[in-house]
């Protein structure tokens, strides 16, 4: 056997230990009673804020805390704390991408994605 | 059907950008087709005659195309979407070389501006190559111009101009009316994230180094074209070393831009985007790799001449990633889908259908080698480097395409929750490898020595364990695979610095692959260190527990700093001290004074500048500001501001005071010097007051002295008060009112509540950081040697 067969052969495992990694370790797409279900897991959670409910961020009493209630694809609604200072632009975003996972009776965001229309071309139309 | 007649519109702008435009499609056409014909009949000299006449012509309309473009956007012409989509009136003039590529349409014709430069040395350097290499990259024009066009053809849009109305591309009743234009005012401005001095250079960088990977790709496909399955390589070796020296700088451009202007901390994300970037660079360098040991060895032919081919595919693939809309939650700065999608797929399988025919073609006729590689050369142990940086570039882009296969298989998979952590464990190991083969490869130069070359290795790795081991000790490094990782890097540039000691005399250009190594070495350092003993310092220490409810330790990386008041941070004490507005940008000061350990002498003190704009578009957004020193910087950045600030005033306070009195205030003193009962103040309504005092207070406070006077009047029996506000020392007084039985009279002093004035901020702190930009600087600079080489053995063999 040739070395450069060991060698293309190890390469082949390796790529495919890559495609296994990849796919154990990619999270999914799901909805707060998913998240529920397994609070040990991270998740990635679209949704839309709900207005009606309270954003608060009181940056004086916790730099660091932020909380607001989203409203999931499947329209479930949960407490979220984010544990940073409020996005910029948050009540302006038409979705929500957290990353993050259920912890008790809130879920606890590691991250937060915004998809905001105006976020680079989408501009209002010319006011006249 | 009444047709308005708009007034002020200057279409001729946009008329000739759009003939413009039409006749470089035009001309890409004719082109591909002459140089075609050319190719297959040599002797044929007319054809020849109209692909040169074609290709001239092309370049002469995207130069056109690119002046009225920049003349839409310069002259603020905002009857152009483009125009009011991307720039304003307020911007600097290098800002709107920005809004040029700000757009999809920009940047899709400065990749084409790139191609016109390319062609245009390769007409007058490919000599025999010449026609089929730009047909091949004329081919690429044909479709990059196509995407400009804008046509709806069968309901089908193709392509999309830069030249569109905005009164087409947007609709709205403003539209109806003759005299709109003057209505526009300005346009939607820059993205203020893209406003900054790297943004104006790294996308041509960018996109020259992109547009360069068609030339070795170019050669690949003419030379399976022609059957010279080895005269390609001398041409496209130079020019492959260009297109890896000009992606590389273009990246690392990149990840400076995030570095300085945006606030996610760090020069590299894993994001999307950036990986489509990194991911060809890395097959690229693989296959300048491969073509090495096939130009010395001639084995590898085929896997040399894939990679090259894949370099080109996957920059294509970038593209198509990036600007079809596809990543979409994945990403959080990919263009917007103009709904081109299918018109990039095309791109893409146009390319790689082609590559595939011409590979399938020849597959039979491809020279292999028969006998194995051995194992104790140079070359095999390249090989074996060349396959990693593949793997590794395979890994990146397979989690990157994870919005793809969701696509294509219907699935719903999300990229991993921790990112960094899941490259890192791939890319970690791979590192490690590749820096140890560029040390180890070296030593076995040119297929002998290898007993001595053991010895080398030997002496090398013992250098590098002592260093290793006291860098170790210093960084405090705990994690095994840091370990191993300042191991190698240390290793790669020792060995380097030792294989290279007979180039530094005189044969300077022959040390490239050495100074590249040694580049990557430093690079690998940087990262690491900077990394894995980054240190966010922004924790407040004060030792107040705010928020008891929630876990102290869990993330809290911002602090709350009230303008005036100082805070321990880490060894830092910092104080948010004023703030300013220049343009459209907020700047606040924070002074920095470094403590020295153990004892309350300061180190060494600065004033950082983080500004936040407050854009109506985007609301706030943060550009950090960077205290840059050899062994480290402080990197901070304002995550949030009060939403509006107030100035209320608080504790109010009555004094009983006569003549010669001191009011005593929490900020300061004031003493009564004098009761003015014949005051006249101009500024103020004064009209039927019966009486009017003023009470004139010095005022000293911690920084400085200063005057105050509030004054009482009284006007048809009801008493007016008119206060007088110190803003130095923060404080207001008021008059309230004379008491005659005790001659004193009422001051109300009250102190400026500053609490509404603050800032949120973060605070990172990378150490040796500047081994990251050293080493990609030297490694740029290897490069060059590289191509200097090649070049003059291209020349000498001419001669």
């Amino acid at each position: 056997m040739k070395n450069t067969h060991i060698t293309i052969i190890a390469l082949i495992a390796v790529a495919i230990g890559a495609i296994i990694s990849t796919y154990g370790d990619s999270s999914t797409y799901e909805g707060f009673t998913k998240a529920a279900e397994n609070p040990d897991k991270e998740y990635h959670v679209v949704g839309v804020l709900n207005k009606e409910k309270p954003r608060e961020y009181n940056p004086q009493l916790d730099a660091n805390l932020f909380t607001f209630y989203l409203i999931d694809e499947q329209g479930k609604e949960s407490k979220v704390v984010y544990r940073a200072p409020e996005p910029a632009d948050f009540e302006r975003s038409e979705k929500v991408v957290l990353i993050g996972k259920m912890n008790g009776d809130y879920f606890e965001a590691n991250k937060i994605l915004l998809k905001c229309p105006s976020k680079y071309n989408e501009g209002q139309a010319p006011q006249g | 059907m009444n047709e308005v007649q708009f007034i002020g519109e200057r279409l001729i702008y946009g008329n000739l950008g759009h003939l413009a435009v039409v006749v470089s499609f035009g001309t890409a056409i004719i082109s591909t087709f002459a140089y075609l014909f050319a190719a297959n009949n040599p002797q044929e000299k007319s054809w020849q005659k109209i692909a040169t006449a074609a290709f001239y012509t092309h370049t002469i309309s995207v130069l056109s195309v690119v002046l009225m473009l920049f003349l839409i956007i310069r002259l603020h012409l905002f009857e152009y979407h483009y125009a009011w989509q991307h720039s304003s009136t307020d911007l600097p003039l290098e800002y709107m070389v920005s809004c040029f590529w700000e757009g999809q349409e920009g940047s899709f014709l400065l990749w084409i501006f790139w191609h016109v430069v390319i062609g245009n040395i390769l007409v007058r350097s490919a000599k025999s190559w010449k026609f089929e290499v730009m047909a091949v990259v004329m081919m690429c024009q044909i479709v990059l111009t196509s995407m400009l066009i804008g046509v709806k053809i069968l309901g089908y849009k193709i392509g999309s101009s830069p030249f569109e109305l905005l009164r087409n591309a947007i609709e709205g009743p403003i539209f109806k009316q003759a005299d709109y234009l003057s209505k526009i005012k300005d346009g939607n401005g820059l993205n203020p994230l893209l406003q900054n001095y790297w943004m104006v250079i790294h996308p041509p960088t960018l996109f020259f180094g992109f547009a360069t990977t068609i030339v070795p790709f170019a050669y690949v496909i003419a030379g399976l074209w022609k059957r010279d399955y080895v005269g390609w390589l001398k041409p496209a070796l130079p020019w492959a070393l260009i297109s890896v020296m000009v992606l590389g700088t273009g990246i690392i451009m990149g990840g400076f831009w995030a570095y300085e202007s945006l606030s996610f901390g760090g020069y590299w994300a894993w994001d999307p985007v950036e990986n489509a970037s990194l991911v060809p660079w890395l097959i690229l360098i693989a296959g300048v790799h491969v073509m090495i040991i096939y130009k010395t060895t001639g084995n590898a032919l085929i896997v040399g001449m894939i990679l090259i081919i894949s370099t080109f595919l996957l920059v294509l693939y970038a593209t198509f990633l990036t600007r079809s809309g596809i990543l979409g939650n994945a990403s959080v700065h990919s263009f917007t889908d103009l709904g081109m999608s299918g018109q990039l797929l095309l791109f893409m399988f146009v390319f790689l259908g082609l590559s595939v025919f011409m590979l399938v073609k020849r597959w039979k006729e491809l020279p292999r080698s028969a006998k194995d590689e051995d194992a104790y050369t140079r070359e095999f142990w390249m090989f074996i480097g060349s396959l990693v940086l593949t793997i590794s570039a395979f890994q990146i882009i397979l989690t990157t395409s994870l919005p793809v296969f969701n696509k294509v298989f219907g699935t719903n998979m999300a990229p991993p929750s921790d990112v960094i952590q899941h490259y890192n464990k791939w890319q970690m190991p791979m590192a490690i490898i590749i820096a140890l083969l560029t040390g180890i490869a070296q030593l076995l130069k040119y297929k002998k020595n290898t007993r001595e070359g053991l010895i080398n290795i030997l002496t090398q790795a013992a250098i590098s364990i002592v260093l290793s081991a006291v860098a170790m000790f210093l960084l405090e490094l705990k994690n095994w695979f840091y370990v191993g990782l300042m191991f190698a890097s240390v290793y790669a540039i020792v060995a380097n610095l030792f294989t290279m000691r007979p180039y530094l005399t005189g044969k300077f250009k022959m040390a490239g692959a050495n100074v590249a190594h040694i580049g990557f070495g430093l690079l690998l350092v940087g990262v690491l260190v900077s990394s894995a003993n980054k240190q966010v310092i922004s924790i407040n220490q004060s030792g107040m527990q705010l928020n008891p409810e929630f876990d102290a330790q869990a993330n809290m990386e911002h602090v709350y700093l009230e303008k005036g008041k100082s805070l321990r941070m880490g060894d830092y004490e910092i104080e948010y001290k004023a703030d300013s507005t220049e343009w459209v940008n907020n700047y606040f000061q924070v002074h920095y004074k470094k403590i020295k350990p153990n004892s309350n002498e300061v180190d060494y003190e600065f004033d950082l500048y983080p500004n936040a704009q407050i854009n109506p578009k985007m609301g706030l957004v943060a550009n950090p500001d960077t205290k840059h020193y050899i062994s480290h910087d402080v990197f901070t950045y304002v995550s949030s501001v009060p939403k509006e600030k107030t100035t209320k005033f608080v504790h109010e306070k009555l004094h009983e005071v006569k003549l010669g009195d001191t009011i005593y205030t929490n900020d300061g003193y004031a003493i009564l010097e004098n009761i003015n009962s014949n005051a006249k103040e101009s500024n103020l309504d004064v009209k039927n007051l019966s009486l009017l005092i003023a009470a004139e207070l010095k005022v000293y406070a911690l920084n400085g002295t200063y005057s105050a006077t509030p004054m009482y009047g009284i006007r048809e029996n009801s008493e007016i008060k008119f206060e007088s506000i110190v803003d130095e020392a923060k404080l207001r007084f008021k008059f309230m009112g004379v008491n005659p039985q005790t001659k004193t009279i009422t001051i109300e002093t009250a102190e400026q509540d500053t609490s509404g004035d603050f800032i949120i901020m973060k605070a990172i702190v990378f150490p040796w950081i500047n081994f990251v930009w050293a080493g990609t600087i030297i490694m740029i600079v290897g490069f060059l040697l590289a191509i200097w080489r090649r070049l003059s053995e291209n020349q000498r063999l001419r001669n």
